[in-house]
C-alpha cells in the first residue's frame, strides 16, 4: 500500500463536496446505514451497562451484601445483547459498503467500454487499473471501516461521558485533559509510521529491482567473473533496506510504550483524585472502579481519531479520482437516424474529411475525399503518420468524423446504429492484440455461438491451419502468459481469421500483414480475392507486393492523397510509389527504404 | 560417451513447485535459528527485559485493587495477597516523605508506568535487532548462493522465482519472527498475571482458564473460515481485474466486435461471485469480532457472583475480586493474538522451506581438484575434440563438433536458429559441465582450468550485455585494478567510444542506470567493446547483435570489431554479411554437426548449406529475415 503521505490532502469544502458525489452510489443502500447507526447506539448503551453493573455488585458487597445475582445476571443478559446487536450493527454497514463498491466496478467498467482514443490518450490503462483497484477498495474501507469507527467513536465519547458526568463530574472533568494528547500524539506516530513505512517500501522495492536486474544478467556477471563484486553491492543494499527496517521498528516499539503511557495519566488521575474521594466519602467504591472500565472506553476512539481522518481523506480524493472517470460523457454516441439501410452493399464515400486530434497543431486529415464502389478492392499506402490508420477509424466510428463527411452506402456513418455499423464494417486494426482466452473464442470474438466448422474456415483462409494443427489443444489452446505465446505473424494471421470470419460487406485491414512473410501473404491475398470477389475491402500496407492487386491505390502523405490509381498508372507517375517499388523490387537494404524516408 | 549420464537429472520443477506448509516444521525453526547465533547476547537481555517488563506491567493493576482498594481505602488487606511487597513498600514511601498514602500509590504507579514502558521498548529493540540482521545475513547468504549457480540452472527457473525468494519469502521470515516476538510479548505477561491469581484464588482461576480452550477453538474455526474466504475473495477480486485489465488492452476489439454487452455480463458475474464472498466473509467476521469482549465481559460478571460468595466467607477481598477483573483482558488476548499470528507463521514456514530449497541446491559448474595454472600469456589455440553435448539427455545439442583455431585466427559461426552456435561458445567459457578431453586450450583440457581462470582469458561479449550500476569507467575497468582510466580511455578510443563517451556529461564518470537507459543500442554493444578490450583476454567471443542499430553506429561497430579481433583468436556468431566476409574461416552448423567449415570464397563456391543461408540471410526481403531476427 502507497504510504499516505504522498497523496494530495483535500481541504475540508473539497472533501465534502467530493464524498458527497457518492451519494449517487449510497443512496439505493442508505436503509443499511441507517439500521447500522440505531443499532450501534443500542448496542453501546448495553455495553456500558457492564461497568455500571460492576459497580452496583461492588458497592453491595461492600456494603455487605453479597447477593449480586440480579446485577449478574444483568451483565450477561446486556453482554449477549449487546454481542447480538453490534454484529448485526456492523454487518448492516459492511453490507452497505460491498453493495457500494460492487456498484461502482459495475458503473466504472461500463463507462469504460463506452470511451474511446480520445479518452486513452489522456488516461493511461495503469491508471485506469489503479482507480478500479485502488480507489474503489478505498471507499469500501471508508464506508466499512470508516464510517463504522466514526459512529463508535461518537456514541462511545457520549455515552462514556455521560455516565461518568453522572457518577463524578469534577473527576470526569479532569480526564478530559490528557485527551488531546492522547490524539496528538497518535496523529503524530501515525505520521512518522507512515513515512517509515514508506521508507521501508522503497528500500525494499530497491531490493526487488536490484535482485531481478542482477539475475538477468547473471550470465555476463559469471562471464566477466564479477560474482564477488555484485555480491558486496547487494550487500550495501540489504544493509539500507535492514537499517529503515530497523528504524521502523524502533517507531513502531516506542509507540507501543508511549500510547499507553499517556492513557495512563487518566488511570493515575483515577487512581489520585477518585480515590481521595472514595476516602472522602463522596465516591462508592464501586463508582471507583467502574471508572476504570469507562475510562477506557474513551481513550480508545481518541486514539484511532486520526485514523478516521486518514480514511475520509484518502477516500475523498479516490472519489474525486472516479468521478472524473463516471463525469465524462460517452466519446461515441449512439443516435441513429433512420432512414439508413439495415444491409449494406458496401460504398464508401468520403467527402472533403478533415480532422485534427485535440490538442494537436496539424491535421491529421487535410481535406481528402475517396470514394469506392461495392466490391472493390483498394489499397492506402504511405509512410508512418499520414493518416491511413485515422482514416481506417473514421470509418467505423472508432473516432467520430465531422459531420457529413463518411458515407457508407449514401448515408452518414452516424445515421447507422453502432452495433450495425460495427458488425457490417469489419476492422482489422494494426496492432494484433489476442485476449487470454482459447484461440477459439478470439478467432469468433464477436459472436461465440459460431460453429466450429466456420472458425476452421476462417483459420485455413489465414493461413493458420498448420500452426493450429501444431497446438496441442487444436483450437481449445489458450493464448497468452498461462497458455501459448504467438509470435508476431501468428498473432496478425489470428486477427486476420478474427475479421474474415465475420464475412461483413465491408473488410477494412489496417496493414495486417507487416511481420507475415511475403509467400503466406500472397496466398492469404488470393483467399481474400476468391471470398470477397462481391464485398468491398480496403488494405493497408506498406508493401507493394500487397498493394498492386487492388483495383485502386491510394498514396497518402500528411493526411492527404497524394497519387491514386492503378498499379501500372503509379509506376508510370515515376512518384512516391514507383520509387517504393524500385527499392522493394531490388530487395533493397533497410538504409535505402530509409533514405527513401527522409528524402520524400 | 554421453555426457548427461554423471549429471543428476534434476527436477526443474520442484523449484517452481507450490509449497504449502500447513505444518508446524520445528526442523525449519532450528535451521532458522542459526543465523540468529551470532546475536544470542542481545536476545539473551532481551529475554530478561521481558520478564522484567512483564511483571511491572502485572504490578499496575495490582496497585490499584490491592493497595489502593484493599489497603489504603478498606485497611483490610490479607497477608498472604501476592503484591509483590508494594504494599510495603507504599506505606515505607508515605512514611519517608511524610505524604498521605494515596499519594505515595499515585508516585507508584506514576514510577512503574514509566519502567514499563522503557523495559518494553529495550526488550522490542533487543529483540528486533538481532531478527533484522539475522535475516540480512540470511538474504545475503541466499544471494551469495543464488549468484555463483551455474547458466544450467537459470535456463531452467525463472528469474522471476528465483526473485521472489530473495525478496517476499525472506521478507515472510521476518512476519513470522516478529509475529513470534510478539506471542511472547503476550504470553509472559499472561503466566505472571497466572501465578498471582492462582496465589489468590486456585478455583477461580482454573474456572476461567476453563473459558480458554472455548475462545481457542473459536479463533481456531474463525480463522479456519476466513482463511478460505480470504482466499476466495483474493481470487475474485483478482479475476475481476484481470477481467477489466484485459478489456481496457483489448477495448478496440471489444469495440469493433460490438462485445461490449457480452463482456459486461461476464464482468457481472466475476463482481458478484466476489460480492458473494465478501458477504460470507463479512457475515464471519462481525460474528467473531465481538466475541472475544463478550466473553471477557461474561467473565466478569461470573468473577462477581463468585467473588461475591468468597468475600461472604471471608476468603477473598474487595480489592482481589477487582483485580481478576482487570486481568481478564490479559488471560484471553494471547489467545486472539495466537489466532491471529497462526495464519502467518504457516505461510512463513512454506516461505522458509522455499528459501532453504534454493540454499540447498547445489547445482554446481564442477572445479578441477587440482587446477592448472595458465601461463601470463597463452598462446590462444582452441580445439574442439568430437564434441558431444546435451542440455538433458533426450535432445543432443552438439554432435561429434571437431575443428582447431589457430592463435590468433578469426572464425565465424553461421547456422540456423537451434544448430548449437550459442552451445558452441557457452562451452567454451565452461558456462556448463561438459565432459574430459573434448575442448583444449593450448593443448590443455579445458576441465584442469578453474572456471573462473578461464573466463579472465576468454572474453564474451553477448548480444544482451548487461551494464553494471556505476560510471562509464566503472563498467570498462569492472574491479580490475590494472585497469587504469588512461588504458579505460585508450580501450574506449579503439573500439569508436571515446567520442560518445566524451560528449556525456560528466565523460567517464558518468553514471550509468543498470539497464543503461541513458545510451542507444549501439553506444552499449561498443562499450561492451572497450570493456572487453581494456581486460586484453587471449580469447574473443563475440555473439553478434541483431538489433537495428543506425548506419552510422553500424559502421563503427564493424571498424571496432575489425581491431578488437586482430591478431586475436576469436569465435564471432555472425550475422552480418561483412562480419562473415573478414573472417578468416566459415564454420556451418547445422542441427549440432558441422556441416562445413572454409573460407567465405570456398564455401559459396561448394554451393551447399553455406550458400543458401548465404542467399536467404542476405539478399531477400529485409522484412522477411527468416532466421536471424529470432536467434536466441
Amino acid at each position: 500500500m502507497k504510504p499516505t503521505t504522498d497523496e494530495p490532502t483535500l481541504p475540508p469544502t473539497a472533501l465534502l463536496a467530493s464524498l458527497w458525489q457518492l451519494r449517487r452510489f449510497i443512496g439505493p443502500h442508505r436503509r443499511g446505514l441507517y439500521i447500522g447507526i440505531t443499532a450501534f447506539g443500542i448496542a453501546r448503551i448495553f455495553e456500558a451497562m457492564v461497568p455500571v453493573l460492576t459497580a452496583v455488585s461492588i458497592n453491595r458487597m461492600v456494603d455487605g451484601d453479597f447477593d449480586v445475582t440480579y446485577p449478574v445476571l444483568g451483565i450477561i443478559g446486556a453482554v449477549l445483547i449487546r454481542y447480538c446487536v453490534v454484529s448485526f450493527a456492523r454487518f448492516s454497514v459492511r453490507r452497505v459498503a460491498l453493495k457500494v463498491s460492487y456498484d461502482l466496478r459495475q458503473a466504472f467498467f461500463n463507462k469504460l467500454q463506452q470511451q474511446g482514443s480520445e479518452f486513452f490518450s489522456q488516461f493511461s490503462i495503469g491508471d485506469m487499473m489503479t482507480r478500479a483497484v485502488a480507489d474503489i477498495s478505498l471507499i469500501q474501507r471508508l464506508i466499512s471501516m470508516g464510517t463504522i469507527l466514526l459512529i463508535i467513536m461518537v456514541y462511545a465519547t457520549v455515552v462514556g461521558f455521560g455516565f461518568m458526568l453522572y457518577y463524578s463530574p469534577w473527576l470526569t472533568l479532569l480526564l478530559l485533559p490528557p485527551m488531546p494528547l492522547v490524539f496528538f500524539y497518535a496523529q503524530y506516530s501515525a505520521k512518522a509510521m507512515g513515512e517509515a513505512s514508506a521508507q521501508v517500501q522503497d528500500r525494499l522495492s530497491d531490493l526487488g529491482t536490484h535482485t531481478q536486474e542482477n539475475l538477468s544478467g547473471i550470465r555476463t556477471i559469471q562471464a566477466m567473473v564479477q560474482e564477488e563484486n555484485e555480491i558486496a553491492r547487494f550487500a550495501s543494499t540489504n544493509q539500507a533496506y535492514a537499517d529503515v527496517f530497523y528504524e521502523q521498528g524502533r517507531i513502531n516499539s516506542a509507540m507501543s510504550s508511549w500510547m499507553p503511557s499517556l492513557a495512563a495519566i487518566c488511570s493515575l488521575t483515577i487512581l489520585g483524585y477518585g480515590g481521595s474521594q472514595v476516602l472522602d466519602g463522596t465516591l462508592a467504591v464501586g463508582d471507583f472502579v467502574a471508572f476504570f472500565m469507562f475510562v477506557n472506553m474513551v481513550v480508545q476512539p481518541f486514539r484511532v481519531a486520526g485514523f478516521i481522518v486518514n480514511l475520509f481523506q484518502r477516500a475523498g480524493v479516490a472519489s474525486r479520482r472516479l468521478f472524473e472517470v463516471f463525469d465524462r460523457p460517452a466519446e461515441i454516441t449512439d443516435e441513429p437516424g433512420d432512414e439508413a439501410p439495415v444491409e449494406l452493399a458496401g460504398s464508401i464515400d468520403i467527402r472533403e474529411l478533415s480532422y485534427r486530434y485535440p490538442g494537436a497543431t496539424t491535421k491529421a486529415i487535410d481535406n481528402l475525399s475517396l470514394g469506392v464502389a461495392p466490391g472493390e478492392t483498394i489499397a492506402i499506402m504511405g509512410r508512418v503518420g499520414s493518416g491511413k490508420t485515422t482514416l481506417l477509424k473514421q470509418m467505423v466510428r472508432l473516432i467520430d468524423p465531422p459531420k457529413n463527411s463518411v458515407f457508407i452506402d449514401g448515408h452518414p456513418v452516424a445515421d447507422y446504429p453502432l452495433t450495425q455499423l460495427r458488425t457490417q464494417v469489419a476492422l482489422v486494426p494494426q496492432d494484433p492484440f489476442l485476449f487470454a482466452e482459447p484461440l477459439k473464442s478470439n478467432i469468433t470474438y464477436d459472436d461465440p455461438a459460431r460453429s466450429l466448422e466456420k472458425i476452421w474456415e476462417a483459420a485455413t483462409s489465414a493461413d493458420l491451419k498448420d500452426t493450429i494443427s501444431d497446438f496441442p489443444d487444436q483450437l481449445d489452446t489458450l493464448i497468452g502468459e498461462r497458455g501459448v505465446t504467438l509470435s508476431g505473424g501468428q498473432k496478425q494471421r489470428a486477427t486476420l481469421a478474427r475479421g474474415l470470419i465475420r464475412h461483413a460487406p465491408i473488410l477494412i485491414l489496417d496493414d495486417c500483414f507487416s511481420a507475415v512473410d511475403t509467400e503466406t501473404e500472397e496466398h492469404i491475398l488470393g483467399e481474400l480475392k476468391r471470398l470477397r470477389q462481391q464485398q468491398t475491402t480496403v488494405l493497408v500496407s506498406h508493401r507493394v507486393s500487397t498493394a498492386r492487386h487492388a483495383d485502386r491505390i491510394y498514396v497518402m502523405d500528411a493526411g492527404r492523397i497524394i497519387e491514386s490509381g492503378r498499379h501500372e498508372d503509379l509506376l508510370a507517375n515515376q512518384g512516391y510509389y514507383a520509387e517504393l517499388e524500385r527499392v522493394q523490387r531490388e530487395g533493397g537494404e533497410e538504409d535505402d527504404l530509409e533514405r527513401l524516408r527522409v528524402n520524400s | 560417451m554421453n555426457t548427461t549420464q554423471k549429471k543428476n537429472p534434476r527436477d526443474y520443477a520442484m523449484f517452481d513447485a507450490d509449497i504449502s506448509g500447513a505444518v508446524l516444521n520445528l526442523k525449519l525453526l532450528r535451521r532458522l535459528l542459526k543465523w540468529l547465533v551470532p546475536y544470542k547476547a542481545s536476545l539473551a537481555l532481551s529475554t530478561v527485559l521481558v520478564l522484567i517488563a512483564s511483571t511491572l506491567q502485572v504490578m499496575l493493576p495490582i496497585i490499584i485493587s490491592l493497595v489502593a482498594i484493599d489497603h489504603i481505602i478498606r485497611g483490610e488487606s490479607s497477608s498472604d495477597s501476592p503484591d509483590f511487597g508494594l504494599i510495603d513498600f507504599n506505606s515505607n514511601i508515605a512514611d519517608t516523605l511524610g505524604i498521605p498514602e494515596l499519594v505515595a500509590a499515585c508516585l507508584l504507579y506514576g514510577a512503574i508506568q514509566l519502567a514499563w514502558a522503557f523495559c518494553g521498548h529495550a526488550h522490542r529493540m533487543t529483540l528486533i535487532g538481532p531478527v533484522i540482521n539475522g535475516l540480512r545475513d540470511l538474504r545475503l547468504d541466499l544471494f551469495r548462493h543464488l549468484e555463483t549457480r551455474p547458466s544450467s540452472f537459470y535456463d531452467r527457473v525463472a528469474v522471476g522465482r528465483i526473485m521472489t525468494r530473495v525478496t517476499n519469502d525472506v521478507e515472510a521470515l521476518y512476519e513470522l519472527l516478529r509475529g513470534l516476538g510478539t506471542l511472547v510479548g503476550e504470553f509472559v505477561p499472561f503466566f505472571v498475571a497466572l501465578a498471582v491469581m492462582l496465589a489468590i484464588d486456585v478455583q477461580l482461576t482454573l474456572a476461567l482458564l476453563l473459558a480458554l480452550p472455548i475462545l481457542a477453538m473459536v479463533t481456531y474455526l474463525f480463522r479456519r473460515k476466513t482463511r478460505f474466504l480470504f482466499r476466495q475473495t483474493r481470487q475474485t477480486l483478482s479475476n475481476l481485474n484481470q477481467s477489466l485489465q484485459e478489456n481496457l488492452a483489448g477495448l478496440q476489439v471489444v469495440q469493433l466486435s460490438d462485445r461490449q454487452q457480452h463482456n459486461l455480463d461476464r464482468y457481472t458475474q466475476i463482481n458478484e461471485k466476489n460480492r458473494l464472498f465478501e458477504h460470507r466473509l463479512a457475515r464471519v467476521e462481525t460474528l467473531y469480532g465481538a466475541f472475544n469482549e463478550s466473553l471477557a465481559q461474561i467473565a466478569i460478571g461470573l468473577i462477581l457472583y463468585y467473588g461475591a460468595s468468597q468475600l461472604m466467607n471471608i476468603t477473598m477481598t474487595v480489592g482481589e475480586v477487582v483485580l481478576f477483573t482487570q486481568f481478564v483482558t490479559m488471560l484471553f488476548h494471547p489467545i486472539v493474538v495466537l489466532g491471529e499470528q497462526t495464519n502467518i507463521l504457516f505461510r512463513a514456514m512454506a516461505s522458509g522451506e522455499r528459501i532453504f530449497q534454493a540454499l540447498d541446491w547445489d547445482e554446481i559448474i564442477h572445479e578441477p581438484s587440482q587446477p592448472v595454472a595458465l601461463p601470463s600469456r597463452l598462446r590462444g589455440e582452441v580445439e574442439f575434440r568430437n564434441v558431444s553435448f546435451a542440455y538433458d539427455a533426450t535432445m543432443p545439442v552438439l554432435d561429434d563438433v571437431s575443428f582447431t583455431i589457430a592463435p590468433g585466427e578469426k572464425l565465424a559461426i553461421v547456422g540456423p536458429t537451434g544448430s548449437g552456435k550459442s552451445t558452441l561458445i557457452r562451452l567454451l567459457g565452461r558456462f556448463y559441465d561438459f565432459d574430459d578431453e573434448q575442448i583444449f586450450l593450448d593443448g590443455l583440457d579445458l576441465n584442469r582450468i578453474h572456471s573462473a581462470d578461464l573466463r579472465r582469458r576468454v572474453g564474451v561479449v553477448l548480444q544482451d550485455f548487461h551494464i553494471f550500476s556505476g560510471s562509464i569507467y566503472d563498467n570498462i575497468a569492472l574491479g580490475n585494478p590494472k585497469v587504469t582510466l588512461e588504458r579505460a580511455i585508450e580501450a574506449a578510443t579503439i573500439v569508436n567510444a571515446h567520442d560518445f563517451i566524451s560528449q556525456l556529461p560528466e565523460g567517464y564518470h558518468t553514471p550509468l542506470t543498470e539497464r543503461g537507459q541513458n545510451l542507444s543500442q549501439g553506444q552499449r554493444q561498443l562499450l561492451a567493446f572497450a570493456r572487453v578490450l581494456a581486460a586484453d583476454p587471449e580469447i574473443l567471443v563475440l555473439d553478434e547483435a541483431t538489433a537495428n542499430i543506425d548506419t552510422e553506429t553500424e559502421l563503427l561497430i564493424q571498424e571496432a570489431v575489425e581491431r578488437l579481433t586482430k591478431g586475436r583468436t576469436s569465435i564471432i556468431i555472425a550475422h552480418r554479411l561483412q562480419t562473415i566476409q573478414e573472417a578468416d574461416r566459415v564454420l556451418v552448423l547445422e542441427q549440432g554437426r558441422v556441416a562445413e567449415i572454409g573460407s567465405h570464397e570456398e564455401l559459396l563456391a561448394a554451393n551447399g548449406l553455406y550458400a543458401t543461408l548465404h542467399s536467404l540471410q542476405f539478399q531477400s526481403d529485409a522484412d522477411s529475415l527468416p532466421e536471424t531476427s529470432s536467434a536466441s
